[in-house]
């Protein structure tokens, strides 16, 4: 009896050492697995740096620090510099940030404060359906119906109103052409606002209730409890938001190179054509002959990828001081 | 009982007493659902008032009624009328904002704002009065020591209302809702998420509190409604069973289901 129990009990225990060492193998082709994919990425970024230092080179080992610094782009003369582009992608990106965060903010408390329920679901979706739009037909539409509707509205009526104001007057120089800057980060604002919305309105809806309650119960209306509980409660989230949006912002390039003119200068006026570093590279790409403008715009490819970098290690940076000045 | 008595003895000694809250025939609906039931009371000026019965009986939402909170969610209606010094808030043209001035609310979990200690206080008076940078720290100063938490923070008031402990948050938020001089405040709940010591705090707290407000506090903790409150409400089920002196209601309740309660046999 007690010989067959013993048995019994060393096979059961035989099937669950099988089974255990099963389990390791499992688990350790998992660990790999997981482990390799984390890698790839490494990897893959490395590699991106890697060849976008190596096509980068003989431009760089050419004109030195000052492509940063020279605005000319003359594939005549063969010579380049970064800087008309590289104003051209920050101002635009900066100006759609600035135009889409407010916006973006506003529709995100509309949507989870102070909408009637039954809208709440349509116009959210409509927000994300912007986001669904291929930047190719942004493109088109900002060139056949944005561009020509500001150039023969808004923007004569803005040129005529800040005529003879010092410094708005040259921000707002004309003729007025329809596409420039301007139209490119208005374009940009519209794509990159479903991004800030919805990371926004998100973030929004993980303010505890209570939070919210106790703000109230002070006396809050809704204006000051947006401002100073769910707001500063949730900077993290919508920073994260901006951030994102804006990355969108800095590379865009289908919708931007339909609109912003394409013209290798710096202008004072937003009115003004101009440049992108991701607008310039898809335009002169197929027709780079020499190896010095093939590397330059690699180069801007480069700068593209470092600006964007410097840009995600600052919000990184900014949180880190927020957080810990509030101690959170 | 015999009703002889009843006026004697079990009338709540509150009727003889000015009355800042009263509630007249209020039911309260979650959709469909009726959640309060016909509730009559009312709560005397400058006193301590708990409202106790099992999970669901309808106390915390008797409490949101009290400033009008629940019309953050749609779908929550309340019927009846609720008089504050005679005035009906339920009324559709009561401001929202002034009624939670005047009835201050601390929750079950502490809520500091995300900004500092002193912020904190500062954000709610600001909003309804301008005064200077030197009255503002008087008034801070007295909100913290009225919550007796004046010597605990007095030297960070800078760092963030977050940094402090679970039973220092809920006096900060006491005292954030004492700084808008309300003339009621309502807690619910307040210390069942704190450790004893600063339970024993808050309830010195409320004890102080209430010689200049009136208080009204739900508890899951019956020992807690005896030791801080003057007068007790049984709810069941969305009923207001029975209110009355603290001491009567835990001595010699009018109700068997009131003494089944607190003896323990059900809830």
């Amino acid at each position: 009896m007690t010989a067959v129990s013993e048995a019994a009990t060393s096979s059961a225990m035989r099937t669950r050492e099988a089974t255990v060492r099963r389990f390791a193998v499992t688990d350790m082709v998992f660990r790999a697995a997981t482990r390799a994919s984390a890698i790839l990425v490494l990897v893959l970024l490395g590699g991106v740096a890697i060849s976008l230092i190596a096509g980068s080179w003989e431009a760089l080992s050419k004109f030195g620090f000052s492509f940063l610094t020279t605005e000319s782009w003359n594939p005549v003369t063969e010579n380049f510099g970064a800087l008309a582009p590289i104003y051209g992608t920050i101002v635009t990106s900066a100006i759609a940030i600035l135009i889409a965060v407010p916006i973006g903010i506003g529709i995100a408390v509309f949507l989870t404060e102070l909408c009637p329920r039954p809208l709440r679901r349509p116009i959210g979706i409509a927000v994300e359906l912007l986001a669904g739009i291929p930047s190719i037909i942004y493109g088109i539409w900002g060139l056949f119906v944005f561009a020509p509707f500001l150039q023969t509205t808004v923007q004569p009526f803005i040129i005529s109103l800040f005529h003879g104001i010092p410094g708005l007057s040259s921000l707002f120089a004309g003729p007025p052409y329809g596409i420039g800057l301007l139209t490119s980060s208005l374009i940009l604002a519209i794509m990159v606002l479903p991004f800030i919305t919805s990371i926004t309105k998100d973030v929004f809806d993980t303010v505890p209730a209570v939070l919210k309650e106790s703000a109230y119960g002070i006396g809050c209306t809704t204006w000051e409890v947006t401002r100073r509980v769910t707001i500063p409660y949730t900077r993290v989230g919508i920073m994260g938001g901006v951030m994102l949006g804006l990355g969108r912002a800095l590379g865009e390039t289908m919708a931007v190179t339909f609109v912003i003119g394409n013209a290798h200068r710096i202008s004072a006026s937003l009115f003004a054509p101009g440049t992108t570093i991701s607008a310039t590279i898809a335009n002169e790409f197929t027709e780079a002959d020499g190896n010095l403008y093939t590397s330059s715009l690699v180069s801007l490819g480069l700068i593209l990828f470092i600006i964007t970098f410097i840009i995600l290690a600052l919000a990184r940076y900014m949180l880190l001081r927020i957080d810990s000045r509030t101690g959170a | 009982m015999k009703p002889m008595l009843s006026t004697d003895l079990n009338a709540p000694d509150t009727t003889v007493e000015k009355a800042k809250i009263e509630v007249k025939n209020l039911n309260f609906y979650y959709g469909q659902s009726k959640a309060l039931k016909d509730i009559n009371l009312s709560l005397p000026e400058r006193s301590v008032t708990a409202f106790i019965g099992p999970s669901g009986c309808g106390k915390s939402t008797l409490l949101r009624v009290l400033n009008r909170i629940y019309e953050l969610y749609p779908k929550q209606t309340a019927e009846g009328q609720v008089l504050l010094d005679g005035k009906n808030i339920l009324d559709r043209s009561q401001d929202l904002n002034l009624l939670r001035t005047k009835i201050g609310m601390v929750f079950q979990k502490p809520t500091p704002f995300p900004m500092s200690i002193y912020e904190n206080i500062a954000f709610g008076v600001r909003l309804y009065e301008k005064i200077s940078k030197a009255e503002m720290d008087n008034r801070v100063e007295s909100a913290l020591k009225r919550a007796a938490l004046w010597s605990e923070v007095k030297d960070k008031l800078n760092a963030s209302g977050l940094s402090l402990s679970g039973g220092q948050q809920q006096r900060l938020c006491i005292a954030r809702t004492v700084a808008v001089k309300p003339e009621v405040i309502l807690l619910d709940e307040p210390a069942s998420a704190l450790d004893p010591l600063s339970t024993a705090k808050i309830e010195e707290l409320i004890d102080e509190l209430q010689a200049d407000y009136t208080i009204v506090i739900v508890t899951h903790n019956m020992q807690q409604a005896a030791r801080v409150s003057r007068q007790t409400a049984f709810m069941y089920l969305g009923e207001l069973v029975e209110f009355d002196r603290t001491e009567k209601i835990f001595t010699s309740p009018r109700e068997k289901r009131t003494q089944d309660y607190i003896t323990g046999r059900f809830g």
